[in-house]
């Protein structure tokens, strides 16, 4: 597992994005969990539409000593999780800075808009192109495909927590992130969970390994 | 569960709603009610779950104010109570607010309201501290998690010690996030109940009774400087001096606080302005408000919401004949007077203020930001995959006479998303010369008037009273609405012979808040079976003589049934659409690990898109492929979140057959 590298921590912002019913509200409490569980001081705002499903959602995660409100300000995130690509544009061009770190989803989810042709979904490769001009650190990959992979589809929200473990980015251990998920969970999808996890956390270190090969 | 631990010390993450309900478990809470309105409704919920173990009462009543009176009744003979709602729901309670303080209380009552800045989930941003200033009782407004607790907890003595209703306002940045939180101790031993007559006034609990109104109101009015006197010692009121000879100040409080707290950090002028953060705005510590003031030439007020804070800084420098400037929401231009503040607003406030410059964000940059921002595509909110309402609006759609111009009067609830409208394809103003001439292309864009609970079938009233016949008058609300404020208006409608369409759209719960049950649930806060109050017995027994039920899954059938109730004459006609809401359907097959059906479009797709304008999103359009018309475009359905309801494969939407069940079973 991969060692902390953030310890006396100050001020860690941080946003998970998606469409409602994929799970990032629930991805958001369980960072929170486990930054509890160290005795850091968390802040977590969750903003999600007036709808229960099928609408934006991101939640604001805050930890640290230096920390005030459950807002991120503007430019200010150190990591952006996007549970689907078109919701971590929306976001990304609002809160990051270019040592902001984002890690998302490919697999699109189709709006009303674009649906009835209001609108047009855009192109996934742009999405993550537009996002790489943005930031230098981009991990973009197919989540659901992972989740599905692990036994359940609706993991897909831990694949991505377990990339987001494997950044060495987070003020404790990814033990103790996977620990938080498994607390969270239901406990009949704790397997599927763990896979997830698992699958999402070795997926994220070959992507990291290899942008390292090709930075030499 | 960590609300009810008995743990004091233990360090948990708790949502702001969840730290209010522990707040009143740890003063030993003995009732709670409440309506369900985001981003109140956990509190109740919170409390409910924890109703058995810890041996108190809870429900979620029809509407706020007989939620309040409950909490007043059981605060009347001594009982510690709480009553929460949001920002909406305390209007409907304002009639017994204004008054129940003339007498006031013997048990804790404490009034807990979540105010929604900026909108997010309500039909206005009102400020509820002012509703605690006309009826002149303390406010609090928490700035975080443990303090939502702390103060809730104190609440309950303060009201005891005032023996008068307290108010907690929360809003939505602090009920739905989540911080860490130290819990109390929790007060096992509750109230003693009794009920004095005549205790300490005569007539005490009898606003009439001798010696009157009047006197009443001077009995709470001599309670003032007692809760000054608290304001002034809390240390919820908090003084932070400035080190140095600073002459400017900031008073700010609740959730503001945080912004302030933020931006003075990131100026780097933590200590070079003295401030003022308000645990309790109303009444504010007259005394520590004069200090700061003596020290300053001018001050700022950050507060979300109204100028209250402000208003009572310039009556403090008055009284104490100060020369200073005080700037805020009345004057200054330096805090945006609508919407929610947030952490940049405010900083660009005090900056501002302080004569500073914000470093702006490097031009190509933010170029290169709005350039992908314009990539983005819209996503406009939308009703559940399967959900019942999409087949209520398409069989109206369908029942309509054409070529008229209908009004839709719309309540609140999930199908107030009738008139959210299309995102990214706004309305030209242009669009509305020609009434005759607008269609709506999705049931989202169908509602005509949508403002509070209650106000639409008593507004069809006066249209039609009043003679509107360029078309048809219709009122929609849900099962939960029905009995919240719409039964007198539809009393009224029978005697008064308005006649209108009335759709009532019974899905069995009050969804749009997350699931709380309501009397056409048959379940309680608490979990205990009942039998459902009849929406259609009623009606009948209020005299309507046109009742009918109709399944939304059914199209065809009512789409008739419609068509028949807009041609009743004499009266209102009440159709209830009955279907159990999708995501409560898939909860109960979930259980019993069954799987619904799927529907998958075959090669008959002609791509009309009239099962896309349905509005379920679970159906898509891929450009990539040819349909049967040899065109580019077809439909398809996202197996994911098809529920199976077979709305889209119904004749009424799609005419070519191009829709394929696969499965077996019926959702």
């Amino acid at each position: 597992m991969t060692k902390m590298l953030v310890k006396d921590i100050h001020e860690l912002n941080l946003i998970v994005t998606g469409v409602g019913g994929q799970g990032s509200v629930m991805a958001s409490h369980i960072v929170a969990d486990a930054a509890v569980a160290q005795g850091l001081k968390v802040r977590v705002g969750e903003t999600f539409g007036a709808a229960q499903r099928g609408g934006k959602v991101h939640s604001h995660i805050r930890i640290g000593e230096d920390i005030y409100g459950p807002l991120c300000p503007e430019e200010s995130l150190d990591i952006l999780v996007g549970l689907e690509p078109n919701e971590t544009l929306r976001l990304a061009v609002k809160y990051t800075s270019p040592d902001t770190f984002i890690i998302t989803n490919t697999r699109p989810v189709s709006s009303m808009d674009a649906n009835i042709g209001a609108d047009k979904y855009p192109d996934v490769k742009e999405i993550v192109k537009g996002l790489r001009k943005l930031s230098k650190r981009v991990i973009a990959f197919d989540a659901t495909k992972l989740a599905i992979q692990a036994g359940n589809e609706r993991t897909m929200n831990v694949v991505l927590l377990g990339a987001l473990a494997s950044i060495g980015r987070l003020p404790y251990e990814a033990d103790s992130l996977l620990k938080a998920v498994m607390e969270r969970v239901p406990p009949r999808t704790v397997e599927a969970n763990m896979e997830a996890f698992n699958l999402g956390l070795e997926r994220c270190k070959e992507i990291l390994h290899k942008s390292y090969i090709l930075n030499l | 569960m960590s609300i009810i631990e008995d743990r004091p010390g233990k360090r948990v993450l708790l949502m702001g709603n969840e730290a209010i309900a522990r707040g009143a478990i740890e003063a030993g809470i003995q009732l709670g009610a409440g309506y369900p309105g985001t981003p109140s409704s956990e509190i109740i919920e919170n409390l409910a779950e924890a109703a058995k173990e810890l041996d108190f009462y809870v429900e979620w009543s029809t509407n706020e104010i007989v939620a309040f009176e409950i909490a007043a009744g059981a605060a009347i003979v001594g009982g510690r109570a709480l009553f929460a709602c949001k920002s909406a729901g305390l209007n409907v309670v304002m009639d017994f607010l204004m008054t129940l303080p003339y007498t006031g209380v013997r048990g804790g009552l404490v009034i807990v309201v979540a105010d929604d800045p900026g909108a997010w989930y309500s039909s206005n941003e009102q400020d509820s501290r002012l509703a605690g200033f006309s009826s002149e009782i303390p406010v609090f407004d928490p700035p975080d998690q443990q303090s939502a607790k702390d103060m809730t907890r104190d609440a309950f003595d303060l009201s005891e010690k005032l023996e008068l209703p307290v108010m907690v306002r929360s809003c939505t940045r602090l009920s739905h996030s989540s911080g860490d939180v130290v819990l109390g101790k929790i007060r096992h031993e509750k109230n003693t109940l009794a009920f004095d007559k005549h205790w300490k006034t005569p007539y005490r609990w009898n606003v009439y009774g001798p010696p009157g109104p009047v006197a009443k109101h001077q009995w709470q009015k001599n309670k003032m400087h007692i809760i000054k006197e608290y304001s002034e010692n809390t240390h919820f009121n908090h003084y932070f001096p400035a080190k140095g000879s600073s002459r400017v100040g900031i008073i700010t409080s609740g959730m503001a606080s945080n912004y302030t707290l933020e931006a003075l950090k990131r100026l780097g002028k933590r200590n070079d302005v003295h401030f003022i953060i308000l645990g309790m705005p109303y009444p504010a510590p007259p005394i520590k408000v004069a200090k700061l003031l003596s020290k300053c030439d001018s001050v700022l007020c950050i507060e979300e919401g109204e100028p209250l804070i402000e208003r009572q800084v310039h009556q403090i420098a008055n009284e104490n004949q100060f020369d200073i400037k005080v700037f805020g929401k009345f004057s200054g231009n330096f805090i945006p007077v609508v919407d929610e503040l947030n952490p940049d607003k405010v900083l660009n406030a005090i900056a501002d203020y302080l004569g500073m410059e914000v470093p702006a964000v490097d031009k190509s940059r933010q170029q290169l930001k709005n350039d992908l921002s314009k990539m983005v595509c819209a996503r406009s909110s939308s009703w559940c995959a399967g959900c019942p309402h999409l087949g209520s609006f398409w069989a109206l759609k369908k029942a309509l006479p054409p070529g008229k111009v209908n009004i839709i009067n719309t309540g609140i609830g999930c199908y107030e998303m009738s008139g959210y409208g299309i995102a990214a394809s706004p309305i030209d103003a242009q669009d509305t010369k020609e009434s005759k001439l607008w269609r709506a292309l999705t049931p989202y864009e169908m509602t005509d008037t949508l403002y509070i609970m209650g106000s639409e079938t008593a507004l069809s009233q006066g249209q039609y009273h009043v003679g509107y016949n360029d078309g048809k008058i219709v009122s929609i609300l849900g099962d939960s609405s029905f009995f919240h404020t719409n039964l007198a208006p539809i009393v009224n409608a029978v005697y008064n012979k308005a006649e209108q369409l009335i759709l009532v759209l019974d899905n069995f719960w009050t969804c749009m808040t997350g699931h709380q049950p309501n009397p056409a649930t048959g379940i309680t806060a608490m979990g205990e079976e009942r039998i459902v109050t009849s929406i259609e017995g009623i009606c009948k027994a209020f005299g309507v003589t046109f009742v009918r039920c109709a399944d939304p899954y059914d199209l065809k059938g009512t789409k008739e049934i419609i068509k028949e109730a807009l041609e009743h004459k004499g009266g209102p006609a009440v159709v209830v659409m009955r279907r159990l809401c999708a995501l409560q359907r898939l909860r109960e097959l979930r259980k019993v690990r069954a799987k619904p059906p799927l529907y998958k479009v075959n090669e008959k797709c002609v791509g009309c898109k009239q099962c896309l304008y349905l509005g379920c999103p679970a159906i898509g359009f891929d450009l990539s492929k040819k349909n049967a018309n040899g065109k580019r475009g077809i439909a398809f359905i996202d197996p994911l979140q098809c529920v199976g309801c077979g709305l889209c494969a119904q004749d009424e939407v799609c005419k070519f057959d191009a829709h394929d069940k696969i499965g077996e079973g019926i959702f």
